[in-house]
């Protein structure tokens, strides 16, 4: 598309998991491939025409990835923090050079990293009983991965859907923890919810594009009018919470509205959230339709 | 040794009495027939009176599981069960087709089986639809196989038990207790050698802890996939048998010990040291073996 906008998508996508095949690898003591799961998500993205594609985030809920890997955690019931958080080995870095070898060359890939925030405020401490050291020692953790991963894709996203829920004093810092290796890639940083309330806040955030949710919570384009920033806005376009597949003439009324508010500071578009919950069909249809809008926007 | 906090739960399955406190109630030693498939009934009938003799003269409750590989194989094999088989002891369906796990509930609800069948196995494969034939026709217990494939540690095993790791709307536990099976024994899964195989002895206290249900496991099966014991050809009989021995020794209730045939090494390995626990646990926690308890027959 013209004008360096890019449509993208801001990570899960759904898939339908065979459990009795995994059950039948078990039975035969092979190793379990979830390479065809990746595949099958970054198919449907790199189909409907996104051109910045994510993993799709197949394994897990976005948090559990993380707390999977990350020493000191396990999960049980529930994700539980059961020791100091270490970083022990690469978390999401063997998915991405997969991925890369999947794609075709005119198509990029977003790596993305669930923020130390959400993840101290995703889980069970039985461990720190002090969220802020918590939320740093996840935060240093993340900033490890991100040095290994921005060798892996074109730009790292941090999803920190829990800052709209609350805002620690420290976010900015916590931020810049994960953000202080990353040299080679752009960032964003996506915040879902409603955040028309800390934006002066989220402004203050080290990172190239701010990603939120202007289609389920339209109120936004009207908070952000009152503040000047340098970053530049991924615009929530399709909602991630509603099987109803937008048509492509209602995605370009709202885009037009984005560009009334931010002009050519718009630099992606994307669905407002992930799309994991989604029935399969329906999430390829949104991004079709997104691309499509895109199309006639920008391409004019 | 140990004894768990939890209040643990014994279950009495057709007669066989199964779980508890370590040092209670002797390993139920659970052994394959027809793994290879085609059914060789003769074989089966004096390998069954074997495992019933030792099962006698030692004291570990036995228990035959009965491999289904094809459908054609199952009137043979109900059938086989109802006649050959004592009428007042238990025995397991292991199968790995959902579509033959729903016809052979159907033939052992036929021939009024379902009261001694132990049902293996529960697991993530588990289709709706054969949860449906579990609810008309319901058996007497179940094994779940605690199989995580996205975590095969003892945590993991948890996981799937309790939730489902996201690949199920509820976890395995629910899953059971929704179609109406209230005997469930957990078999922590066994994984071949350098794939976290020792998770499945590890896991057998943590999950005894945590749900305080009657755990066990097929660690025999590690055994049988070890290609480094290709160069000890004699000693993989043995080892295959004497692993089973963990079991016990981590407070665990049942051991699936691979074919029927191994019966003569697994029952006096494994009885010796359900001795050994009860010794230690009576020592020093006070727990009292039960009456056909093999220490009971040692002295």
């Amino acid at each position: 598309m013209k004008n360096n906008v890019t449509t993208t998508v801001i990570g899960s996508y759904p898939v339908n998991i065979d459990n009795y095949d995994l059950m039948n690898h078990y039975f035969g003591q092979k190793e379990i491939l979830w390479s065809k799961y990746i595949e099958s998500a970054v198919n449907d993205m790199v189909n409907a025409g996104i051109q910045l594609v994510s993993d799709g985030q197949t394994r897990d809920p976005f948090v559990n990835i993380f707390y999977r890997k990350l020493g000191g955690c396990r999960i049980r019931e529930r994700p539980e923090v059961i020791d100091k958080i270490q970083y022990n080995e690469p978390i999401i870095i063997e998915d991405q050079k997969y991925v890369k070898q999947i794609i075709p060359e005119n198509r990029q890939l977003i790596g993305l990293l669930a923020g130390p925030h959400t993840l101290s405020q995703s889980c069970v401490d039985l461990f720190y009983n002090d969220e802020k050291e918590l939320a740093f020692d996840f935060a240093e953790a993340l900033r490890k991965e991100a040095e290994s991963l921005q060798k892996h894709v074109d730009m790292i996203s941090i999803d920190e859907p829990f800052f709209s829920v609350s805002m620690p004093d420290y976010a900015k810092e916590l931020i810049e923890t994960v953000t202080s290796g990353i040299k080679k890639c752009p960032v964003r940083v996506h915040i879902c919810g409603d955040i028309s309330e800390i934006i002066p806040e989220i402004l203050e955030l080290p990172v190239d594009i701010l990603s939120h949710e202007f289609k389920a919570t339209p109120k936004l384009f009207d908070a952000f009018k009152d503040h000047s920033f340098s970053q530049r806005i991924c615009l929530g376009s399709v909602r991630s919470d509603k099987p109803v597949v937008e048509p492509v003439d209602d995605i370009i009324k709202h885009i037009r509205r984005g560009i009334d508010v931010f002009g050519d500071k718009i630099s992606q578009l994307a669905p407002d959230c992930g799309l994991r919950l989604l029935p399969k069909g329906i999430a390829f249809q949104k991004l079709k339709n997104l691309v499509e809008a895109g199309e006639k926007i920008y391409d004019r | 040794m140990f004894s768990f906090t939890k209040e643990q739960k014994v279950f009495d399955i057709s007669g066989i009495k199964i779980g508890g406190q370590p040092g209670t109630y002797p390993t139920v030693l659970i052994g394959g027939l027809f793994f290879k498939g085609e059914p060789d009934f003769d074989k089966a009938k004096s390998q069954l009176k074997k495992m019933y003799d030792l099962s006698r003269r030692i004291g570990n409750p036995s228990m035959p599981d009965f491999f289904v590989r094809k459908e054609e194989f199952i009137e043979d094999i109900v059938d086989f069960i109802e006649k050959s088989t004592p009428k007042n002891q238990p025995f397991s369906v292991d199968i790995i087709d959902p579509n033959l796990k729903i016809k052979i509930l159907e033939a052992l609800h036929e021939k009024k089986l379902l009261s001694r069948t132990v049902y293996n196995s529960i697991h993530v494969g588990t289709t709706d639809e054969e949860r449906k034939t579990l609810k008309k026709f319901t058996p007497e217990a179940a094994i779940i196989v605690a199989f995580n494939p996205k975590d095969k540690s003892p945590d993991g095993k948890i996981e799937v038990l309790a939730n489902g790791a996201n690949l199920l709307d509820k976890g395995l536990l629910d899953i059971t207790k929704e179609i109406g099976i209230k005997k469930v024994l957990v078999d922590t899964a066994a994984m071949a050698p350098g794939d976290n195989s020792g998770a499945s002895i590890s896991a057998i206290p943590v999950i005894k802890e945590e749900y305080g249900l009657p755990t066990g496991c097929a660690i025999h099966n590690v055994v049988e996939k070890s290609n480094w014991l290709d160069d000890f050809k004699d000693a993989r009989k043995p080892v295959d048998a004497a692993s089973n021995i963990n079991i016990p020794l981590f407070g665990g209730d049942f051991a699936i010990f691979g074919p029927m045939h191994n019966s003569d090494l697994a029952f006096p390995m494994i009885a010796w040291e359900d001795i050994l626990v009860s010794e230690y646990t009576e020592s020093y926690f006070g727990v009292e073996p039960c009456d056909f308890h093999p220490r009971r027959k040692l002295f």
